[in-house]
């Protein structure tokens, strides 16, 4: 059973075992085994350094785990490079600091991929990129370079440049750490549209009021494990370890 | 107890007028305190005492006969004597290959409707045309040598109408074009044996403003493209691949370029076979890019290295492999980045061009010193001589720096 009531989407889409990773003699990662249904919304919290990033990081190959296996819609994660490009175009990822290219337009980022990696011819790249932006809402930036814009506004861009590849998953990087508190209500505007719409969704997110709207699960890391794996109302009020109620605490 | 304030928005209101005036101006920023003022004088002084030696030197003092007796030699060196062409005239070879350069540049304003592609346009026609008007006798420059000169404009108006008015002409087509008048201008100065009128001419007679400009187009067109290729060699994840551009790049960046062009002239003939072309001029070419290229490496690396990784990150998240990151998104922004110091690098080499007076080349610089050691009735007149080369160098540098300064503020929208 979904908060979303898609009881009919079953399917594993994002399979971990047993993940694990080190940067140098740091153990980041240490045992990550999950699986998310086509369709879930997860948001993962956590403390800073708990792994959060760096797992979502590994689930498009940014980072390289060391042991266990992540197979990501069929597709094995190995150090194939055939694999690699085809999970990328797979996987849409939103960063916390947008990084949007700032050599060229609005319209630019969003049909750049389309047109180099799914050889759209450039017309029908842009007719994506307009409806995206309709979607999103700022159709009259299109020919502005990203630093005209605000930070709100950049970071819809960047979604809509992830979707313009039309991905069966969507990753957020701590979409609206970077962001004021109105820009943060219209960035998750979008982010709701989009759970709503069926798309798998893992999110690293501080915003508990949205998580608990929209997500089927919160996870929770600490140390390089999750330590806490629940829908929203058993997450907030009966979470099993006393670590999930130390944090909530702390941030609420 | 609750008091009603009611919100009422405040007008914006004018900034503060701090500038009143010259007198105004002038006591904030000359004379804010006593030792302001007293700098003021002092640098006032000094600048009228410069200007007025200086001018007074340029226009009485100086004798600049010695500029009008090198004449045309300044731009050609030996090219057109006697001892370069026996018996026949080659004036036309190099005015003609100016003539394709003017066309070009015509056609690169009507393409790209620039305002700089036509200031520089303008500016190279317009004073190739002037020289036609020097106010030497008709026995000393003929008819020929002016109407060709002359010629410069209607190449210029002609490249332009091709561009602006056929659909012949595109910017890539310009670049084409332009790698080929590089090679038709060399074809032409050195001449084809057996053609009749295109006889042979050493290139030991190269010289002039013409040698520098030609090794500083070649060295500039071909450093960049070099240097790039070693900066992403030397950021490769081969260890083959970049060990050797970082052997290359540190040898070359090691050693004083006056050495490599000794080591060019002595030590290449040692190393290759007697039958391999040991044009000097070319060997010097060579090293000169090669020199300029390790330079180039480390300018171009920098502004690799100033990226946010985030921005590769978000092109490998999007599914474009890796050499189309580099091309596309990381390889544009370090180059715009770093814009000064390329420019920087190529004026260095321009001036650097006239180390080939090693190999015996008389460039620009070399041909003012040979002929006051030729001829010593100028000997007292050097100072004069070596102040107008100096001039004519910086008149070229500055244009590359005011080109370059064009293309930062054209690329800076949107940026920051």
């Amino acid at each position: 059973m979904t908060a979303n009531g898609n009881t009919a989407a079953v399917e594993d889409i994002i399979i971990c075992h047993d993940v694990h990773k080190w940067y140098g003699n740091f153990h980041a990662l240490r045992g990550i085994t999950t699986t998310v249904k086509k369709g879930e919304v997860v948001v993962i919290i956590g403390p800073s350094g708990s792994g959060k990033s760096t797992f979502i990081r590994t689930l498009n190959r940014l980072e390289q785990h060391q042991r266990g296996d992540i197979t990501v819609d069929g597709i094995e994660l190995t150090n194939d490079v055939r694999n690699i490009d085809a999970i990328r175009r797979d996987v849409g990822m939103v960063f916390q600091s947008f990084n949007l290219f700032p050599h060229l337009t609005v319209l630019r980022n969003i049909t750049l991929a389309p047109n180099k990696v799914r050889k759209l011819p450039m017309h029908e790249a842009e007719g994506i990129a307009m409806e995206l932006l309709d979607r999103v809402g700022i159709p009259e930036q299109a020919d502005k370079y990203p630093a005209q814009l605000s930070g709100g506004q950049q970071q819809r861009v960047a979604i809509a440049r992830a979707l313009a590849m039309q991905p069966n998953i969507m990753l957020f990087d701590e979409p609206t750490s970077a962001l004021d508190p109105e820009m943060i209500k219209e960035v998750l505007e979008v982010m709701r549209e989009l759970a709503k719409s069926q798309m798998t969704i893992l999110a690293v997110s501080h915003e508990l009021g949205f998580a608990r709207e929209v997500a089927d699960r919160i996870m929770m890391f600490d140390e390089g494990r999750i330590v806490e794996d629940q829908p929203p109302d058993e997450f907030f009020n009966n979470p099993r370890h006393e670590r999930v109620k130390h944090f909530l605490s702390q941030i609420l | 107890m609750a008091v009603n304030l009611e919100y009422t928005p405040a007008e914006p209101l004018p900034p503060p007028r701090s500038e009143i005036g010259a007198i105004g101006w002038a006591r904030a920023n000359l004379f804010s305190a006593w030792y302001n003022g007293v700098l003021t004088v002092v640098a006032a002084l000094v600048s009228i005492l410069v200007l007025w030696f200086g001018l007074k030197w340029v226009f009485i003092a100086a004798d600049w006969t010695v500029v009008v007796e090198l004449g045309g030699r300044f731009i050609l060196g030996q090219y057109n004597t006697e001892a370069a062409c026996p018996g026949q005239n080659c004036f036309w070879r190099p005015q003609v290959s100016l003539l394709l350069v003017t066309a070009l540049l015509g056609m690169a304003w009507g393409t790209s409707g620039n305002p700089m592609a036509r200031t520089i346009a303008l500016l190279v026609g317009g004073v190739a045309a002037a020289l036609a008007f020097l106010p030497y006798r008709l026995e000393t420059m003929g008819l020929d040598v002016r109407l060709l000169l002359l010629a410069n404009l209607p190449a210029l108006a002609a490249g332009w109408a091709l561009a602006r008015y056929t659909s012949l002409i595109t910017l890539g087509r310009v670049v084409m074009l332009g790698v080929a008048v590089f090679v038709i201008t060399l074809a032409l100065l050195r001449g084809l044996p057996g053609v009749p009128g295109l006889m042979p001419v050493s290139v030991i007679h190269w010289g002039g403003l013409m040698l520098n400009l030609l090794l500083a187009v070649a060295g500039i067109t071909l450093s960049l493209p070099i240097g790039i290729g070693l900066a992403l060699g030397r950021r490769s994840r081969l260890p083959v691949l970049k060990i050797l551009c970082v052997v290359f790049i540190e040898v070359f960046r090691g050693v004083p370029l006056i050495t490599l062009l000794f080591m060019s002239k002595v030590l290449v003939p040692l190393a290759f076979p007697d039958n391999f072309p040991q044009e000097p001029l070319f060997l010097a070419g060579v090293v000169i890019t090669l020199f300029s290229a390790a330079y180039m490496a480390e300018n171009i690396r920098g502004g690799l290295q100033a990226l946010h990784p985030g921005q590769a990150e978000a092109a490998r998240a999007l599914g474009l492999p890796g050499w189309q990151t580099t091309l596309l998104i990381s390889l544009p922004q370090a180059i715009r980045n770093v814009i000064p110091a390329i420019v920087g690098q190529f004026i260095a080499l321009f001036k650097d061009t006239s180390l080939v007076y090693i190999i015996a080349m008389q460039d620009l610089v070399n041909i003012g010193k040979v002929f006051i050691q030729g001829n010593t009735e100028y000997l007292d007149h050097a100072r004069e001589l070596f102040i107008f080369v100096a001039v004519v160098f910086w008149i070229f540098t500055y244009g590359m720096s005011w080109v370059s300064d064009r293309i930062e503020r054209n690329l800076g929208v949107g940026e920051r």
